[in-house]
């Protein structure tokens, strides 16, 4: 008997000191976490390098996963920022108050979202009702749009993606996607599948199209305006003014959800990326900055 | 080169090319299904051997043992946006069948794990806003709330489950049935879920004509408080029929803390003990099976390191205290290097009310594995 609770006292011990370690290390590295959007990661990666550069007292770490996977942290009190392409959904907010987590939003950037296609396809515009009808799976060949009569290659992203959710909601009218899409894990992934299939569309933010270097788009790819339907004036991502009045149909902001008020070190990070220093940081990425409308929304959400 | 030899290099090649395009097809277009493996195993130390349960003969001798407890396998098919498909295999150590090898003319003992059908249904979520229906062999309702708010499965059951081994009183409760289960939400104050079910569970095919009814209310007034509320109904024979309550408290306010209480009561019309009175005649006295529950986890270090603890108290018979029994369990939550291997050194205190009963003590490393 004695010697059984000897062992027990033994095995807490180890146990206890190795979970001591980890409190330690944990507590020498508070980090800001921050999780989601795959189209806000790269842009956000370098903001908090530049960031740290300046704060060295302020580690972030920044994980994709999907707008989905960064919001579903934030319920579940796993980051500190998450970052999402989207809106969040009712039933989210719902989970969330269920939590005691209450979701502030600060946009960050502003996307024109891309319509891609590849540069060998000679259509330059298409509708919002195409985009959709084509992304259910309803037209199935370019010639029924105005194109090359050739078989439609889809696209997409896996749907804990922000833009994947961002389209089916306001492109698609809340319907499937076709199950013939192929589901991409990254911007980069559709780009390269446009640019290698003749016979492609797809979407990704408009950070990921132009080519930095020569300020166009990237070899192989062509971007395609948007008009709302056949009446309205068609529209190009590229078009700043045209995304900034809400012209181009599929504009959306970039945001960071926080729980609640942010703790001063992540509104400090959050401040410097709304900041002159970090909206240049968006614009050299190929993103808009926020206008007025945003900033205000931003600042009210700070207290 | 001869003609197998050739056939041979055919499917050889055949092979390649089908697992280079199933590879290329993998890369680029993940399939929406998925295969996931959950297990949890023990290092069990009874620290006492002079209880009710450590100290039985076949306590004693299995008084230092590793044990699996549980592995569940699962697959899950996203069909699309609106809905999904589950089947989950499940293995328990608790198969201790004697069976019979045919070929040897023989009887063995066979305490293998064995996998039994837990789950299959198809996921729905289209047919009302925010709304989930499930069809199948599904989850039930009664478990399920309280089952994701402990979230320490592998450490050990919720009350409702937890003590049918150790007293006998089956409650015919289960965490998964075959029927039809609706749950949604009507906005961020309220949740709603209602249930129609055979009432047998999963391990049994229905062997009656009636079925069971469960269905709930979540409030939630103020962000982290949810006060959750079920009954469930189930007639038994012509003449008999069973009901069960539940209550459900969980506390979120607290950032890294969640407080949880869950209380049941069980009342079954064929629950009734055999009274002998003063003139030495019997009477069927009825009993009720209840409990209470209070458990919560504290996050010291987000995705590493949690504590945890719980309290029950389980009365078997409403009209014998000398049944009742308590439980108290308190453990950590650690994950070294990844969520997907977890370590859970526990300690269960075990006390009873009956004076000729001692308490218990066991001392459990559990390992927690998934991929």
């Amino acid at each position: 008997m004695k010697n059984k609770i000897m062992k027990i006292i033994a095995i807490a011990e180890v146990g206890l000191a190795l979970m001591g370690a980890t409190l330690l290390l944990a507590q020498r590295s508070k980090m800001i976490q921050i999780k989601g959007s795959d189209t806000m990661i790269n842009l956000v990666q370098i903001l908090a390098e530049e960031y740290m550069a300046k704060n060295p007292q302020s580690p972030i770490a920044v994980l994709g996963g999907g707008s989905g996977t960064g919001i579903s942290a934030l319920i579940n009190n796993t980051c500190d920022i998450a970052d999402t392409s989207r809106d969040i959904r009712e039933k989210e907010f719902n989970l969330a108050w269920e939590k005691g987590v209450k979701p502030r939003l600060f946009a960050i950037a502003v996307d024109g979202l891309s319509i891609i296609v590849n540069s060998k396809n000679p259509l330059t515009k298409l509708t919002m009702g195409q985009v959709g009808a084509i992304y259910r799976g309803e037209v199935k060949n370019w010639k029924a749009v105005g194109g090359p009569d050739m078989q439609i290659s889809l696209y997409g992203r896996q749907s804990n993606s922000g833009t994947y959710v961002f389209l089916q909601e306001h492109v698609l009218n809340n319907k499937n996607y076709s199950p013939d899409m192929k589901e991409m894990n990254g911007n980069a992934q559709i780009i390269e599948g446009v640019r290698a299939d003749e016979a492609s569309i797809g979407y990704v933010g408009v950070g990921y199209v132009i080519d930095k270097a020569t300020g166009k788009p990237g070899t192989g790819l062509k971007i395609l305006n948007i008009s709302k339907d056949e009446k309205s004036q068609e529209f190009s991502p590229l078009d700043k003014q045209a995304v900034d009045t809400g012209k181009y149909p599929i504009a959306r902001a970039l945001y960071q959800a926080t729980n609640g008020k942010p703790r001063p070190d992540v509104a400090a990070f959050i401040r410097w990326e709304i900041g002159p220093e970090g909206q240049k940081i968006v614009e050299r990425e190929g993103f808009y900055t926020i206008g007025a409308a945003y900033v205000e929304k931003n600042e009210k959400n700070f207290k | 080169m001869n003609q197998t030899t050739q056939k041979k290099a055919t499917l050889l090649v055949a092979l390649t090319v089908a697992a280079s395009l199933g590879l290329r097809a993998q890369a680029t277009t993940p399939p929406p299904q998925t295969f996931t493996t959950t297990i949890y195993f023990d290092y069990s130390l009874n620290a006492t051997n002079s209880g009710y349960l450590t100290g039985t003969d076949a306590a004693k001798a299995l008084n230092n043992k590793f044990a699996f407890r549980r592995a569940y396998f699962t697959y899950e098919n996203k069909i699309n946006d609106y809905l999904k498909f589950r089947f989950r295999l499940d293995a328990d150590n608790t198969a201790n069948i004697t069976s019979i090898d045919f070929a040897k003319s023989s009887t063995k003992k066979d305490d293998k794990l064995r996998p039994y059908m837990k789950h299959l249904y198809l996921d729905w979520a289209g047919m009302l806003p925010n709304s989930s229906l499930k069809i199948g062999m599904v989850e039930t309702q009664a478990f399920k709330a309280a089952e994701d708010r402990w979230g320490y499965r592998s450490v050990a059951k919720t009350i409702l489950d937890g003590y049918k081994d150790i007293t006998g009183v089956d409650t015919r409760t289960s965490s998964a049935d075959i029927g039809v289960n609706l749950t949604g939400s009507v906005n961020k104050y309220l949740r709603y879920g209602a249930m129609v079910m055979n009432g047998e569970g999963y391990s049994h095919p229905e062997l009656n004509k009636y079925k069971k009814f469960g269905g709930y209310l979540q409030l939630i007034p103020v962000a982290g408080l949810n006060v959750w509320g079920y009954a469930e109904t189930e007639k038994l024979s012509d003449s008999a029929s069973a009901r069960m309550y539940k209550v459900d408290v969980y506390f979120d306010m607290i950032p890294k803390l969640n407080v949880s209480g869950e209380w049941f009561t069980y009342d079954s019309d064929s629950f009734f003990n055999k009274v002998t009175q003063p003139d030495l005649s019997t009477v069927n006295k009825h009993y009720n099976v209840g409990g209470f529950s209070i458990f919560g986890t504290y996050k010291i270090i987000i995705d590493k390191l949690n504590v945890f603890a719980r309290f029950d108290s389980y009365t078997p018979d409403s009209t014998n205290d000398n049944k009742n029994l308590g439980l108290v369990i308190v453990g950590f939550d650690w994950a070294p290097i990844h969520s997907s291997w977890k370590i859970q050194p526990n300690v269960w205190l075990y006390s009873y009310k009956d004076p000729v009963k001692k308490g218990d003590i066991v001392a459990n490393l559990t390992f927690f594995l998934s991929f």
